[in-house]
């Protein structure tokens, strides 16, 4: 009897990898283990209490172009001076578009002025898929209890234009207030436009 | 005027000008060129632009719905004021995989169509046209653009065709879909985008495609399911899906690789949930339901509460083993009842249906009073065999005892007697035979019940007709007598199962009122007994009459007790008791649920209850999927029980559906074994 009970929870255990496949607002955000730029190790249970964003990124992709004219870089200032880790995930595989070296990608940060906490390497796509990260830019916000409380698009307008930025809802800014003034936001999904995330 | 005419028709075939199309754009991966259907408009007419793509090969524009990324050709028409352009007729997509995502788009030459209207009263020689496309093309990597392209076009009295584009437009139209008009609806709800149409003899439904964007899960697969007129569609839902619009286009591809356009409402109420089972949506073929019927009623005389009267029946082929003419006759006859039984009990539906009332398989058994009556049947059935008193012998021929008397009329009400102890147990098979049945024309419903009721006979026709059969029956003796007797017992057992039956029902003061009933049979049925042995007068005959009708009008004055389903719950049960807004609700919220439609009455499912729902694997299993367990008591006739049944083509208990988030209900057999639930949970949840 017993190993049967331990048969059905290894296997659960398993499975609750699939099952993460669809993540939920409201529930605790998949834990996941990534390297960054400058070879340090990062879990997001390391940043329990405080608020993090995730946000996929390509940087050849036209859309994640679009924002780095200056609204990626803006809100990543506006956030990172609020005590929120903000890591850029590149879960482009080898080989694909976005894929970079860490030094490349330390590069592009310098060269674009970004300011994310960290830039992170997902090339097995393990952590794109725990989120179903389906876009460039995708973004996620985890609250300081490590609940997921939004993911979706950067904005309201799905287009490649810079001009648009300016008369779109922000919706992941006003997501990512809402999670720091400690409230749900509203909404809490939305439509990810972009380039399909290159795994 | 004509000379103008020739003349203006020449010029516009000539002049650049006024071509019919603004000629190529060359983009990154992408060359376009707009093209009017008509190189020379007149007013008041309708007229088509195409907007003519001709990608890099392996790279894509996007559909009205772009699926997973991308995003949809975008059209700004600058038009003088009487002119106006309609929408984008869509030409058919294709589903484009960039694993783990699934894109809906266009590979190859794309064909965009847009309706220009001109006004009547339209005065300019010219129709100056300016669109403006935004595109974005992909192979993987993806490249957004935009063009301006413009096109005059003269206008005169006289429209003239543009020979050049004719075969561009008919290859336009060659891919559009087909617009067919039927009654369609769609629905959320569990998880799920679930349609079903009206659908006219077309070929078969390969797939589908939703115009809705963040409708459906783009990657997950599509169930389409064609049962007899109706299309039933499912996909996942979308993980941004947050409001369905009110109504909303969908694109049919048919395995001939044509395409039809269809409208869909979203279904009104939420009553009226698409449900779409598996293994039990195919149009089955009559002959396959008749075999499946059969074979139900042949598993029937397996089923406990058969059994007593299978061995009653098999006792009396053995008791006349001396003439086969006669065993052949009473194997008729008994057959002849057990299908004739059936045949009223599906009369019996049929009219109580036809009545609209909510019945279902079983209910027999929902009535306290016919519980009880079969309690008495059952009870003086184990004294004739203990043989306490002799039936058949006497007056009491009717109904139950002439089950055990000899002679055609006493085989015939054998088989009578086994179909009314046997309903309850709905056998696997007999659910989908008997759901058939039920939502079929009156005729074939009554087939199916007959050829349920020659199932349950054919192993006593078999026993009589066929040599070697009977041959393997033993020859008469003592141990008859004995065999008799221990046959009893089965009896007495089944008579305090449906004792028990009856207390759930009506409360234990009912149930002593019916002991005391027990008691009264038999007294009733030993005074009996001794009359038939000559041991007691006339007297003896009339208190037995008289016991015999307080026994019958004792259940009547029963305290009846109105059960209340809480009862029974105590602190730490795993279950919570089903209602369907708690159904509906739970599915809502996207958890899993494991619905168990029960009864006392049947046995099947205490079994499965014991044997599998309570085991500590499934009860483990439950507690680690976070399943909450519905479970619904259909003792007592329950009208919502009887039309969730009706949902799932069943008509009796038991019934076992899991729910898991995204995924079509899933119907679990009728016998459950301890790993059933455990193994479907972790096979739903592997599930993308």
């Amino acid at each position: 009897m017993k190993l049967r009970h331990l048969v059905l929870a290894a296997s659960a255990a398993v499975l609750s990898l699939g099952l993460t496949a669809a993540p939920q607002i409201g529930a605790p955000a998949p834990d996941f283990t990534v390297v960054d730029s400058k070879g340090s190790s990062h879990s997001l249970r390391d940043f329990a209490g405080k608020t993090v964003v995730l946000e996929w990124t390509n940087h050849d992709c036209p859309f994640v172009k679009k924002h780095y004219q200056g609204n990626m870089q803006a809100l990543q200032q506006e956030m990172t001076a609020q005590d929120v880790v903000w890591l850029s995930v590149i879960s482009s595989a080898p080989g694909k578009q976005g894929h970079v070296s860490p030094s490349e990608a330390d590069d592009l940060t310098a060269s674009r002025n970004a300011a994310p906490t960290a830039v992170v390497f997902d090339e097995s796509g393990v952590v794109g898929q725990a989120y179903a990260a389906k876009t460039t830019p995708h973004m996620y916000v985890i609250d300081k209890a490590g609940v997921l409380q939004y993911m979706g698009g950067i904005d309201s307008i799905p287009s490649a234009k810079v001009e648009d930025i300016a008369t779109a809802t922000p919706l992941f800014a006003n997501a990512a207030k809402a999670v720091l003034a400690g409230e749900a936001p509203n909404p809490a999904i939305s439509k990810p436009y972009g380039c399909s995330v290159k795994y | 005027m004509r000379s103008v005419m020739l003349l203006l028709f020449c010029f516009s075939c000539f002049a650049p000008l006024w071509a019919a199309t603004t000629g190529w754009q060359t983009a990154k991966h992408l060359q376009a060129e707009l093209v009017s259907e008509y190189q020379q408009v007149q007013p008041g007419q309708t007229l088509q632009l195409a907007l003519h793509f001709v990608p890099d090969e392996h790279w894509h524009t996007y559909w009205q719905n772009p699926g997973d990324s991308g995003l949809p050709t975008q059209l700004s028409w600058t038009l003088p004021e009487g002119v106006s352009a309609g929408a984008i007729k869509w030409p058919t997509p294709q589903a484009i995989a960039v694993p783990p995502l699934v894109n809906y788009g266009f590979e190859g030459q794309t064909i965009l169509l847009s309706d220009l209207t001109v006004a009547s009263d339209y005065q300019a020689d010219t129709l100056p046209i300016s669109l403006k496309v935004d595109w974005l093309v992909c192979e993987e990597v993806c490249i957004p653009a935009e063009a301006e392209f413009s096109l005059v076009l003269p206008v005169a009295a006289k429209a003239v065709l543009a020979e050049d584009a004719v075969s561009l437009f008919q290859q336009a139209q060659q891919q559009l879909p087909y617009p067919i008009n039927v009654s369609g609806q769609f629905d959320v709800s569990g998880g799920a985008f679930s349609a079903v149409l009206d659908i006219p003899t077309i070929q078969p439904i390969s797939a589908f495609f939703v115009a809705a964007t963040e409708l459906v899960d783009h990657a997950a697969p599509q169930q389409v399911t064609l049962n007899g007129e109706q299309l039933l569609l499912q996909q996942p839902l979308n993980t941004y899906f947050s409001v369905a619009p009110q109504q909303l286009d969908i694109v049919l591809i048919t395995t001939a690789n044509k395409a039809y356009s269809v409208q869909l409402q979203q279904t009104r109420s939420a009553g009226t949930e698409i449900l779409i089972t598996q293994g039990q949506q195919d149009p089955t073929a009559l002959w396959l339901i008749l075999l499946l019927a059969g074979a139900g009623g042949v598993l029937l005389n397996l089923m406990p509460c058969v059994f007593p009267v299978l061995s009653l029946k098999a006792l009396s082929i053995a008791g006349h083993g001396q003439v086969r003419r006669q065993q052949q006759l009473q194997a008729l006859w008994y057959s002849l009842g057990v299908v004739m039984s059936f045949v009223m009990l599906a009369i019996l539906l049929i009219v109580l249906r036809s009545a609209g009332a909510a019945v279902g398989w079983g209910f027999q058994l929902q009535n306290p009073y016919l519980v009880a009556l079969l309690v008495y049947l059952l009870f003086a059935l184990g004294l004739s065999l203990s043989g306490v008193v002799q039936f058949g012998l006497g007056l009491m021929n009717t109904g139950s005892a002439v089950a055990d008397s000899g002679g055609s009329r006493g085989a015939f009400f054998t088989g009578v007697l086994a179909v009314v102890v046997a309903s309850p147990c709905t056998a696997p098979f007999m659910g989908t035979a008997l759901g058939y049945a039920v939502s079929q024309e009156a005729a074939i419903a009554l087939l199916i019940f007959a050829a349920l009721g020659f199932g349950m006979a054919l192993p006593f026709l078999l026993l009589a007709l066929v040599p070697g059969f009977s041959r393997v029956l033993p020859k008469p003796g003592v141990w008859m007598d004995t065999l008799k007797q221990w046959l009893a017992y089965p009896l007495y057992l089944s008579a305090v199962w449906l004792l028990w039956v009856y207390g759930r029902q009506s409360g234990v003061d009912a149930q002593a009122m019916l002991l005391i009933g027990v008691v009264c049979i038999a007294a009733a049925c030993w005074l009996w007994g001794r009359r038939q042995l000559s041991l007691a007068g006339n007297g003896s005959v009339m208190l037995a009459a008289v016991l015999l009708l307080l026994a019958l009008a004792l259940p009547g004055f029963a305290p009846y007790q109105q059960r209340n389903p809480t009862d029974t719950a105590t602190a730490d049960q795993s279950w919570q008791s089903w209602s369907a807004d708690t159904l509906s609700e739970l599915r809502q919220q996207g958890k899993p649920v494991l619905v168990n439609m029960t009864a006392d009455w049947c046995i099947t499912c205490l079994v499965n209850e014991r044997v599998a729902l309570s085991s500590d694997s499934t009860k483990a299993a439950l507690a680690l999927y976070d399943v909450t367990y519905l479970k619904g008591d259909w003792t007592l006739r329950d009208a919502a029980i009887t039309e969730y049944l009706r949902l799932y083509q069943r008509d009796g208990v038991p019934l076992y559906v899991l729910y898991w988030p995204g995924q079509q209900p899933e119907v679990l057999p009728q016998i459950l074994t301890p790993d059933t639930v455990p193994q479907t949970l972790a096979r739903l949840s592997r599930q993308p």
